[in-house]
């Protein structure tokens, strides 16, 4: 039983993880809580179906229940979502920032632009499920008495990938040196002739196409829905700043620490009450370390 | 202070505007309509919204109401409690509706009867809400009905079912609102009596984006086979995980599962094991007409939760409302029991049927309703029980298994509750 | 006809003041003490169901129903969710911002849980019904009744506004304001910051366990469906359009924002057929964000922004 809890947090973990960077350093870079950003989860499985209508799922290839069209569309889907991120900020966003907004303003307008783009996806696709493939994949049973679908061992080796890639972006190159930095201090990163706009107009894509992967990843197990992104917007935020917000470490082990939290804890209670799980340890975790595990002291 | 001021003065101009156009005529007569259209109930109620239209479309087709024709005003309630009571002020105040439908949820039903149905006296008909206490305990003054049976009978029904078929060890996955926990405490008080074995109750909160943890917990208990209360959206991703996980195939469903959504969305080939409940569409001409019918306008079929109950509603309430001598709210609710008396000419759905019943009630006869679930007969209570019936899936169709006859479920309640 | 208009405009107000109690409380919360409180439905469950618990009937399946008379169960929901208050701000008040709120809000879900799952007290999903209503027996219409419950309504929104301000004005109301603004420079004058957010906290909290107590006991029943997360949002979206650190902006951001829910609404049923409600829906929820959106744009303070208080030693 445990270990099957640990295998299934692990996974629920991966795809929170994903979402939650983005949200991690919306929160440090542009200091506001972007209530959006599960919305760009929802466009980015729906834009990802929009190429699989096109070019199909793909036969299955090997174990998984999809081809490489897939894949293809995954990553067509986080390109286009990086730019609808940043098309919303250019929107919305930028304007309240140029005007000196209130974070706070800019967390309702960034609510105001979920119900936007929640109810578009509605408009287009209808309220009802969609599916990538219409296969049904039966586990295999890595250990005894833990099973998994190929296809989620499949996302959990693509999210370490990715989350691999992103550390080594954020430590070498120049963006992430300059995204990093205006992370930790803003005046200091522009005194240091960081571009604001540069860094700014990063993070948005970053964070949406992220976000893309972690929406195709929640759509492929097993439907899609408007309501994917929504769904998990809380975790997201529990997970990012659990894990401290503005660094990517923190990220990826607060998604792992809330979807284990979920998991886990229906060994003990009643599974009413499993959606408060991540907010408990959250809780706790602040209670011992008010700026998250990996967060810098305020 | 001026914008306040302001603010009020054009929202009140506006309402009496709209009020003023309201108040012209006593035709047409408007019937109101409360429904989550979007929120996590909207994928089933573009459905039930439909059969709404379509009642409306025969009502008006068939003579309307008293001699005017029938305008249907639907409002959203976004399943938030809040909304659904102002919607619902707005259609018995504003729009001065003699009657209303509404709505799916409970949560919202109970503060629409307790603050608007109840207090304006107004009639409210709902194709949905299967809460018991709503009707049991008078709350509502005798205003409220519906045409769906409590799930005191579909459990009931589920419970016989699953002791015929021998099924052991029953893990039960269920939703964590008033359905599910309504269902199941009925099916536990059944199968108690009935025999057979609990094996591990599993509640689940809806729209998750996973229950592998669920599903995991309930498989720990090593079960035989699973009963699923839920809705179709979240019981797709519950059924999957169930079977890829290893979860046998022995599985019953309730009557929310019976629409091709949840067929298409596990796999018409995967689901041929299992079997469902649902309150019986007694077969007969007057369902086959209404199945028609809807198939014909939406090019759809006429499958899943609420569908028929929404038309029997709309259509039990025009009648009542001609048969009423006036629209006030006590006569059309003492009118709505006399839409099935004992004795009285058969009427069915449909345009013609409807057109008939009109003249049957200008002539002062006694008519007898046969909606799209069959016959309506509202008890002390405003209820309705009717069979039920068993369902499954065969060759990708939803495919009727067993009907239990209304006998059958009066004998199976008698067992049961003594 | 005039007198439906009437009637639910009524109604309608009722709605807009008891939501305006919510965003009054949050406002001491927030405009004037910078707690970033995203629990709000959290308290306004408490507020609730200690009311509903305590005043309707007794029935046999339940640990609770009392039966009391409807100001026990007033006075009852608010030193309730004082008391509830007091302890989460213990556990949280010296979170930052945003941890503040996402703590919040984790135990606003963990209540509405609770009110959820335990049945014998709070009646699980079934909710709890027949609470009775202040002097429905004397004011036994509908339009009477609302108007009644309207004037009494309109008067507590009176006091609470009236204390609110008072207090604000108060020694304890400018150090208040003084940590919001310069938090290190107020402690350098000996204040002890935490102490003073606690006690706004708890304040604030109270007034929407109150608004809670009001809105069970003008509907007449509660169920754990009541009290979910899009609430907190849109009391949230009434104190910032608005106008937050201002009591006037509260009450008309109130109004400002259930009008555009209803009216919204309204104006779809006008303009979409029924056959199309479905989509109609979905554009009411997209002109409401739209909406929403656009009043931040073009007052990004709110409505009313906040007075700036000067001293009036500024110029010497």
């Amino acid at each position: 039983m445990i270990g099957q809890a640990i295998a299934d947090g692990i996974l629920t973990g991966a795809i929170i993880a994903l979402g939650a960077i983005g949200v991690s350093f919306t929160l440090q870079i542009m200091r506001f809580a972007n209530f959006a950003h599960s919305e760009l989860l929802t466009w980015g499985a729906y834009l990802a179906l929009v190429f699989v209508a096109f070019a199909g799922p793909g036969t299955p290839t090997g174990p998984f229940s999809f081809g490489w069209q897939l894949i293809a569309a995954a990553a067509f889907a986080a390109l286009m979502t990086g730019l609808v991120a940043w098309a919303v900020d250019d929107l919305v966003f930028r304007n309240l920032r140029r005007r000196g907004a209130h974070p706070l303003t800019m967390v309702f307008a960034a609510f105001g632009a979920a119900l936007v783009m929640r109810n578009v996806v509605v408009l287009i696709w209808g309220h009802g499920s969609h599916y990538y493939t219409r296969e049904l994949q039966m586990s295999v049973e890595l250990l005894p008495g833990v099973r998994m679908l190929p296809d989620q061992i499949f996302i959990l080796a693509l999210a370490l990938v990715v989350v691999v890639c992103l550390h080594g972006f954020l430590t070498y190159s120049r963006t992430g040196m300059a995204m990093r930095a205006m992370a930790e201090s803003p005046p200091l990163a522009q005194v240091c002739g960081v571009e604001v706009d540069a860094v700014v107009r990063w993070t948005w894509i970053l964070s949406g196409a992220l976000a893309a992967l972690a929406g195709v990843f929640a759509g492929l197990t097993p439907q899609l829905h408007p309501e994917i992104g929504f769904n998990l917007l809380l975790a997201l935020f529990a997970a990012a700043i659990l894990g401290g917000t503005g660094s990517l470490v923190g990220a990826v082990i607060g998604g792992l620490l809330v979807g284990l939290a979920e998991n886990l804890s229906l060994l003990f209670i009643s599974a009413g009450y499993k959606t408060a799980m991540p907010f408990l340890v959250l809780l706790l975790v602040l209670l011992v370390r008010p700026q998250g595990l990996f967060g810098e002291k305020a | 202070m001026h914008v306040t001021i302001r603010i009020a003065v054009a929202l009140a101009s506006g309402l009496l505007a709209f009020g003023e156009a309201a108040a012209q005529a006593a035709c047409p007569v408007k019937i109101g309509g409360v429904l989550p259209l979007t929120g996590s109930m909207a994928p089933i109620t573009k459905k039930i919204a439909q059969s709404a239209e379509l009642a409306i479309e025969h009502i008006n087709q068939g003579g309307g109401v008293k001699g005017c024709p029938v305008q249907f005003i639907l409002r959203d309630d976004q399943g938030q409690p809040t909304v659904g009571v102002d919607a619902a002020k707005y259609l018995v105040e504003v729009e001065r509706v003699p009657a209303f439908t509404g709505t799916i949820s409970s949560g919202v039903t109970g503060p629409i009867i307790a603050s608007v149905t109840a207090p304006s006296k107004v009639v409210q008909i709902t194709c949905c809400s299967t809460a018991s206490p709503f009707t049991l305990d008078g709350r509502s003054g005798g205003y409220f009905f519906r045409t769906i049976p409590t799930s005191k009978t579909q459990a009931y029904a589920t419970a016989s079912e699953t002791t015929k078929r021998g099924l052991k060890k029953t893990a039960i996955i269920y939703v964590n609102t008033d359905f599910g926990t309504d269902m199941l405490r009925f099916y536990k008080a059944a199968v108690g009596k009935l025999g057979g074995e609990v094996a591990i109750e599993v509640p689940y909160n809806d729209n998750q984006p996973s229950y592998r943890a669920e599903v995991s917990k309930a498989l720990a208990a090593k079960p035989e086979s699973l009963l699923l209360i839920g809705f179709p959206k979240d019981a797709v991703t519950i059924v999957r995980e169930w079977l890829s996980l290893g979860g046998t195939k022995n599985i019953a469903l309730n009557n929310s599962m019976r629409t091709m959504d949840f067929v298409n969305g596990v796999g018409a080939k995967f689901v041929e094991d299992f079997f469902g409940m649902d309150n019986a569409q007694v077969a007969g001409p007057h369902v086959d007409a209404f199945n028609k019918a809807f198939e014909d306008k939406f090019k759809t079929d006429s499958k899943g939760p609420g569908v028929h109950t929404q038309y029997d509603a709309l259509m039990v309430m025009a009648l009542a409302m001609n048969i009423a001598k006036d629209l006030t709210g006590p006569s059309i609710k003492d009118a709505v029991r006399r839409v099935h008396v004992a004795g009285g000419a058969p009427v069915g759905t449909g345009p013609a049927e409807y057109k008939k019943a009109l003249e049957l009630i200008r002539a002062g006869k006694p008519i007898k309703y046969f909606g799209a679930t069959g016959p309506i007969e509202f008890d002390a209570n405003g209820d309705v029980t009717g069979p039920a019936l068993v369902w499954k899936v065969k060759d990708g169709q939803i495919v009727t298994d067993r009907v239990i006859t209304i006998e059958e479920m009066q004998a199976l309640f008698k067992r049961i509750e003594n | 006809m005039l007198t439906g208009v009437f009637s639910y405009l009524v109604f309608f107000a009722c709605i807009v003041l008891i939501l305006g109690i919510l965003t009054l409380g949050l406002n001491l919360q927030w405009g004037f003490t910078g707690l970033f409180n995203a629990g709000i439905v959290g308290f306004y469950a408490i507020g609730a169901y200690t009311h509903a618990i305590l005043t309707a009937a007794p029935q046999p399946q339940y640990l609770g129903n009392f039966g009391l008379p409807w100001l026990v169960g007033i006075v009852a929901a608010m030193a309730a969710t004082a008391f509830a208050a007091w302890l989460i701000g213990l556990l949280t008040i010296r979170l930052r911002g945003d941890y503040l709120a996402i703590a919040t809000f984790g135990i606003a879900v963990s209540i509405q849980l609770v009110a959820l799952n335990w049945e014998p007290l709070t009646g699980g999903s079934q909710g709890l019904s027949r609470i009775p209503k202040p002097l429905a027996g004397v004011f036994d219409t509908p339009l009477s009744f609302n108007l009644w419950f309207l004037c009494l309504l309109a008067a507590l929104v009176a006091a609470v506004y009236a204390a609110l301000e008072r207090i604000l004005r108060s020694p304890w109301g400018r150090v208040l304001k003084a940590i919001r603004e310069d938090e290190t420079a107020a402690v350098a004058l000996g204040k002890s910051a935490r102490g003073f957010r606690l006690e706004a906290f708890v304040l604030g909290s109270t007034l929407m366990g109150l608004a809670g107590a009001l809105y069970v006991s003008f509907i007449g029943f509660v169920s754990p469906f009541d009290f979910l997360p899009i609430l907190t949002f849109q009391v949230w979206a009434m104190l910032i359009a608005g106008g937050s650190g201002n009591n006037r902006g509260a009450l008309i951001g109130a109004l400002l924002v259930w009008t555009i829910w209803s009216a919204s609404g309204i104006a779809v049923t006008k303009l979409v057929p029924p056959s199309h409600a479905a989509q109609g829906a979905a554009i009411q929820v997209i002109l409401i964000g739209l909406l929403l959106i656009l009043v931040l744009l073009y007052r990004p303070r709110g409505l009313i922004g906040e007075a700036a208080v000067v001293s009036r030693h500024a110029d010497d």
